[in-house]
Formats: structure tokens, C-alpha cells, sequence
């Protein structure tokens, strides 16, 4: 019974996790799409994405540049990324990452 | 074992109180439901499987993944009241140190860099089809995870060509979440980057209880001119050997949004021949020789949440069987803790 109960704490997680995610999401965006290219290096970061990153999976949600350092730093080491091609990535992701 | 809990609250706290300015701490990862019909048996898991990556400046970086499950199934099979099973895994707890392109020292407890599905494909939120692949364990026993260090690359860059690499030593480890076996490895790729077309090989040296040499080759193709993606494995290893190729077409990729453009079909088959049977510990491979044809599709929902479905046909020496799989599973939001904005 108790282990039942873990099951529907757990299904009841997933739930609210969906319907958050229904909530921050608009219906429409069912393939979302990347930050609009704004320069060269940001084309170079697009034409990257498309190279690498989505022979896997699609562009994420849009996030500040801290974030975004984050999550090509895991991506460099998960996915052997070099430093030249993290940081055209940022640049692409997150306009205004690479400021200092 | 007090050890690593010690150096894991460090590190946490040092990400907590925001010592590290830049890149900030995020959680994120995936949740799903998976509802398997395997010869007639059914049985259900709502899964939960958080990502935690903590920055450490610029150049450290400790991440963890932990997959938790409920396996629900009837008592007797096909009868009897549901029961179930909590799971609870840590699939990687590793600390990275990324000193140049070329290098990348991890040490830890990481996914084994053996073919392409382990690191890349695990992920609920990322793999075509929820089984994984008949030859999945050749190369990743005992637990897919490896406890030591890893040394990883780009050896060459150039716009025509990548070459990377990844080499590995694991230690042997019973500790409770942290098993291993006494093994050392590596996995070489060249990637062509103007085609999107990747070949690679992978051998591991398992080194505990019987010896024994593993070898693996992937290749995987996403042309630029066709939403298609193409993905295969081949294994060797003394017990068993095999392969499996996947396909996967989104239809209308220029009207995503649009009823049809939600829809990718997935294609797969897979082989397997064994060639000796285990002796002593398992090897989480079929006793027989078996052929599987796998077809089904994702439907996207939303951006990160997807329908993936699918029907399998097993057959093996005396145990033909079908297969069902529905899911929903989701990719969850990148939070940002420890000094971040919440995203919600």
C-alpha cells in the first residue's frame, strides 16, 4: 500500500510538472524554435547548433546568460564540445553572455 | 563513503552561498510515464530523473544525475493486485575539470563512453524508443557507470572534420548506488561536421572475474538536406554479439506546429546472436539469439513534452512475443538555483 501511494506521489509530481509546463509554455510551441540570429558570430553559433546540439535534441527555453554558461559547460563535456564552439554557442543562446 | 559526502556538501555549499559568480548552479533533467505491454504482461513506471549541474568558476564543473522509478505490475503476472517498487539510482555523481579543448578530466562516477547510446541517448526525455537496445549492456556492465577517471577531447577541429576521444579507467565498487567493475576503456569519433555524418569505435578491457574484450563501432547521419535521423550500434564481446540501426522522420518540419509536423516516425531493428552463455555473473543479455523490429513515433505536444509510442516484435528461439510502449515524458525546465532566477 505504501509503496502504491510512493506511485501516485510520484504520478502526481509528473502531473504538476505537465501542467506547469502548460502553463509556461505557449500552445503553439510545439517546435520551438532558437534566439533569432542578431550577428556573424551569432550566425556561427546557429549554424553550430544546428551542427551539433540538435542531432539530438531541440533549442531549450530561452535563459539568462548565467544559466546558459551552465548548460554549455555539461554540454561541452557530454557532447565534446570545444571551447571555440561553447563560446559561438553562448553567443547564439544568450546574446550579451560573453560580456564580461 | 564519508568522504565523498563530505566533498559533495562542500560543494554544494560553495554553489549554494554563490562563491562562484558565474555560471550559476540549474537543476533540470526529465519526468515520464511509461506504460510497457511485454508479452503480455503489463506493467507501469512514472519516472522522475533530475539533473543537477554545479559550476565551480569557469573551469570545474560537478554534475549528478539520479533516475527514481516506481516499477507497478500485477502480482501474479497478468493477475492479482498491482504492487509496486520504488527505484532509486544515481546514474552519474562525477567532477569535471575542463583544462582545454583537447582535455577534459573527469573523475567521479560516469556513464561509460562505450558506442553512442549510453552518454547521449539515456536520457527519458531524449531516446527514441524507451527499451534500450538488445546489446546495450556489451561494454557498459555492470551498471552502465564506471568509478574512476576519464581523460576527453578534441584532438582535431577543423571545419571538415572532428576527431574526439574519450579513455577511461573504472575501479571495482560494491558500494551501495556506486557499483562498478574493474575495468578500463575508451571510445574514438570522427565527426564530419558539413554532412552531420559521425563513425566511431569503442573497446573496453574488463578486468574482474572473467577477463574479456568488448569492441563497439556507431555511426550516426542527420543530413542536412532531410529531417531524417539515422543511428546504429555494432558490439562484440566474447558472450554475444549484434547491432541495431535506427531511423527517426519528422513529417512537414516546415510547419512544425501543424497536426502533422507534430508527428516523427521511428523505425528500428535489431539482431543479436549469443555466441557463449555467462558463467557465473550475468550479463544482462538474451540466452538465445534474437531478432527485434521495433516502429512507432514521437508526438510533440508542446516544446518539451512529447506522446512516444511503439510496438516490438521479439523474436527468439521459443519466445516470439509483442511489445507495447506508450509514454509521455518531459524534458523538465533548466531552474537555476543557489543565487539564480527561478523560472517559475
Amino acid at each position: 500500500m505504501a509503496v502504491l501511494t510512493r506511485a501516485t506521489i510520484l504520478g502526481l509530481l509528473l502531473g504538476g510538472l505537465v501542467l506547469i509546463a502548460s502553463a509556461q509554455q505557449d500552445s503553439n510551441s510545439g517546435s520551438k524554435q532558437p534566439p533569432a540570429k542578431q550577428g556573424k558570430s551569432t550566425e556561427n553559433g546557429e549554424a553550430l547548433f544546428e551542427t551539433h546540439c540538435s542531432r539530438c535534441h531541440v533549442a531549450p527555453d530561452e535563459l539568462s546568460p548565467k544559466a546558459t554558461r551552465t548548460v554549455l559547460m555539461h554540454m561541452r563535456v557530454r557532447a565534446t564540445l570545444t571551447k571555440e564552439e561553447q563560446r559561438a554557442l553562448l553567443t547564439y543562446l544568450a546574446p550579451g553572455g560573453n560580456a564580461p | 563513503m564519508r568522504v565523498i559526502w563530505r566533498a559533495v556538501a562542500i560543494v554544494l555549499f560553495c554553489a549554494g552561498v554563490g562563491l562562484c559568480q558565474e555560471p550559476i548552479p540549474i537543476i533540470s533533467g526529465g519526468a515520464g510515464i511509461v506504460s510497457t505491454t511485454d508479452g503480455g504482461t503489463t506493467f507501469f513506471q512514472p519516472v522522475l530523473a533530475p539533473v543537477a549541474v554545479f559550476p565551480l568558476g569557469n573551469k570545474f564543473l560537478f554534475e549528478s544525475r539520479v533516475d527514481l522509478r516506481e516499477f507497478v505490475s500485477r502480482q501474479n503476472g497478468t493477475s492479482g493486485p498491482w504492487n509496486g517498487e520504488f527505484f532509486a539510482s544515481l546514474e552519474y555523481m562525477q567532477l569535471d575539470y575542463l583544462a582545454s579543448s583537447a582535455a577534459t578530466v573527469t573523475v567521479g562516477r560516469f556513464l561509460t563512453p562505450f558506442g553512442i547510446y549510453n552518454e547521449r541517448l539515456t536520457p527519458i526525455w531524449v531516446r527514441n524508443f524507451q527499451d534500450v537496445p538488445i546489446i546495450f549492456p556489451i561494454g557498459t556492465r555492470t551498471s552502465a557507470a564506471s568509478v574512476g577517471g576519464m581523460l576527453r577531447g578534441v584532438l582535431v577541429d577543423k571545419p571538415d572534420v572532428q576527431l574526439s576521444y574519450a579513455a577511461y579507467f573504472s575501479a571495482d565498487s560494491t558500494v551501495e548506488q556506486f557499483q562498478s567493475g574493474r575495468a578500463a576503456g575508451g571510445r574514438a569519433s570522427v565527426f564530419l561536421p558539413k554532412h552531420r555524418v559521425e563513425v566511431g569505435a569503442s573497446y573496453q578491457r574488463y578486468l574482474q572475474d572473467e577477463h574479456l574484450n568488448s569492441v563497439g563501432a556507431h555511426f550516426a547521419w542527420q543530413p542536412r538536406s532531410a529531417p531524417l535521423d539515422v543511428r546504429s550500434e555494432f558490439a562484440y564481446s566474447p558472450h554475444g554479439k549484434g547491432f541495431w540501426i535506427e531511423g527517426a522522420y519528422r513529417l512537414h518540419p516546415s510547419a512544425p506546429n501543424s497536426a502533422i509536423g507534430r508527428l516523427q516516425l521511428l523505425a528500428r531493428a535489431q539482431q543479436f546472436y549469443r555466441t557463449s552463455i555467462e558463467v557465473g555473473v550475468p550479463d544482462f543479455m538474451p540466452r538465445v539469439d534474437t531478432t527485434r523490429f521495433d516502429g512507432g513515433f514521437n508526438y510533440f505536444l508542446l516544446h518539451d513534452l512529447r506522446v512516444n509510442a511503439s510496438y516490438s516484435r521479439s523474436l527468439s528461439d521459443g519466445n516470439n512475443r509483442n511489445i507495447w510502449n506508450i509514454a509521455l515524458v518531459y524534458r523538465l525546465p533548466l531552474i537555476p538555483i543557489g543565487g539564480g532566477r527561478w523560472l517559475f
